[in-house]
């Protein structure tokens, strides 16, 4: 365990040095950061519309954020996990598994008393550490924006929920990151090591959630729901290949978390699903052989 | 300590139908410096892939200081130093740095003393702050050979250790292993194709050809049993071509 503690903080200390990671991480950081901006944009322009559409009575609909949760500003967040927080998991991961095959670095650290089970840990949670570290961050940015929304400070139920959603999205980002480390591991070249989970990771997001739905590509990029369509094929479509988009379950366990009333599908099935992905990539990933980790790129 | 820092029997190594090493039998006493030769693609760098564990055998086995390889291979790399040919280091990151990640990897607790430690040994203690990415290659090959004797192995296996070095940086490199034999008693394995290296800092050498070891002595024997030949690369090119054993 000692060792494994050693690579952590070797893969901790790198990551602070590559550029990359860095860039994804503030790029991630400043969309959740502009993610309570828009919240509270929307609010003000929708309140200031609404006040003037009552003042002049042409509406007596009471105030659409009146009985909204304040976790709804955080409903963006969401979608930015799925998309630049997955993104940047699996560039870290790549890159965590690349760095000594391509820095040929790999036969000094193997030839240390280490076994591949506790390299490939180390690894894992030196990664799990930093990306922990992040959500941490964005954690308390939305926490803070929201308060300043709402004009009073989140209150101990909001905030264990908004705290339970960070840590279903490490999780769900643990998942991708072990994609792109397996897939650095066996990959022959750089760009394919980042080109199949990205893929993968695309078939996921977007193509799976497509079929036996009516939504499209633009509507999963939004946190609404997606609307099955009935019918026999369709829904037993839907039924099978539903579970299998990770992303999906995350934005559905995400949107019971985050008192979202459009939520869709069964908490603790989407919060299996996503524990299971992230359990699965560990598992492959901890029965790399030796060998395998040595491999040469052909870059 | 053991009597034979190496002993390998039988060994070989298959990659589908191509052999690299064939049937190597070979005992290398505590407290040598042995060097193998042989031409490009011999099987030199297969054999010490074999030693240090990073290989694993299609057939036969290695025992390093009297542990055996297959059955405790953790043991072994506890006792062995590793500098690959080329070696190469994080380059973002400083000399102190990469030390400390491989000095972690070998078990010290604490390590900054020993790299200290060991850079003066080398020399080198001006450098440990700076970033491995400006070294140049000679600098490097420093650096290697420190990481190698962080944990103050009892065999030190070099693959290729002055390739691409400049004559000073071969001078020097040289210089540190007769050091590490004769101070640090570290028995050295050492892949080369420079004879003029084998000949100032080797105590017994072997000659690889076409994965098969042609010839295995030590250099006062071999130097005394071609007494016609002017020099250890007469010596080797009849070897070479006789396939005396």
């Amino acid at each position: 365990m000692k060792r494994a503690l050693a690579i952590s903080r070797h893969e901790l200390v790198s990551l602070r040095r590559e550029k990359l990671p860095q860039v994804l991480l503030m790029v991630f950081i400043l969309m959740v950061s502009v993610s309570g901006l828009i919240g509270w944009l929307t609010n003000t322009t929708v309140s200031s519309v609404w006040t003037e559409a009552t003042q002049t009575g042409l509406t007596q609909a009471p105030n659409p954020f009146e009985n909204v949760s304040p976790l709804y500003y955080s409903r963006n967040t969401v979608i930015y996990l799925v998309l630049i927080g997955a993104l940047m998991a699996i560039v870290v991961g790549v890159t965590s598994t690349m760095r000594d095959r391509k820095a040929r670095t790999i036969d000094l650290v193997l030839s240390r008393p280490i076994s591949v089970v506790e390299y490939l840990l180390g690894k894992t949670i030196g990664v799990a550490i930093f990306l922990a570290a992040a959500l941490v961050a964005t954690g308390l940015i939305s926490w803070v924006s929201i308060s300043f929304i709402v004009g009073k400070p989140l209150g101990f139920q909001d905030t264990a929920r908004l705290m339970g959603f960070f840590g279903i999205a490490l999780i769900f980002l643990m998942a991708f990151v072990l994609l792109g480390m397996i897939s650095g591991v066996y990959a022959s070249r750089e760009t394919t090591a980042l080109l199949i989970p990205i893929s993968l990771w695309s078939i996921t997001a977007f193509v799976l959630p497509q079929i036996g739905t009516s939504a499209n590509p633009v509507s999963l990029l939004n946190p609404v729901p997606k609307v099955s369509v009935p019918g026999g094929a369709f829904d037993a479509l839907n039924t099978i290949l539903g579970p299998l988009s990770v992303t999906e379950q995350f934005k559905g366990a995400s949107g019971w978390l985050l008192s979202n009333p459009e939520a869709t599908g069964d908490f603790t099935t989407s919060i299996f699903v996503v524990v299971i992905a992230a359990s699965l990539g560990m598992l492959t990933l901890l029965l790399t052989r030796r060998d395998r980790i040595r491999g040469a790129l052909n870059d | 300590m053991s009597e034979y820092a190496i002993q390998a029997s039988g060994l070989s190594k298959r990659y589908g139908i191509n052999t690299a090493l064939l049937d190597l039998n070979l005992e290398i006493s505590s407290g040598e410096v042995f060097g193998l030769l042989g031409h490009n693609g011999a099987g030199k760098t297969t054999t010490v892939n074999l030693l240090t564990t990073l290989l694993e055998p299609t057939a036969g086995q290695v025992v390093i200081n009297g542990i055996n390889a297959a059955e405790y291979p953790n043991e072994v790399r506890r006792v062995i130093g590793y500098l690959p040919e080329n070696v190469q280091f994080y380059d973002n990151l400083t000399t102190m740095e990469n030390l400390r990640f491989f000095a972690r990897l070998s078990g010290l607790t604490k390590p900054d003393i020993r790299i200290r430690e060991v850079l003066e040994y080398l020399d080198f203690n001006d450098h440990d702050h700076e970033r491995v990415g400006s070294f140049s290659k000679g600098m490097r090959q420093r650096v290697g050979i420190a990481q190698a004797i962080l944990h103050a192995p009892s065999v030190l296996f070099l693959d290729e250790p002055t390739s691409g070095l400049d004559p000073e940086g071969v001078h020097q490199l040289r210089d540190v292993i007769v050091r590490l034999n004769q101070e640090l008693s570290m028995s050295v394995f050492m892949n080369t194709h420079l004879l003029s290296e084998v000949t100032k800092t080797c105590t017994s050498i072997g000659i690889l050809r076409k994965g098969e070891l042609a010839y295995h002595d030590s250099l006062t024997a071999t130097l005394e049993a071609f007494p016609r030949e002017e020099s250890l690369e007469s010596i080797y090119l009849q070897i070479e071509s006789a396939g005396i054993r």
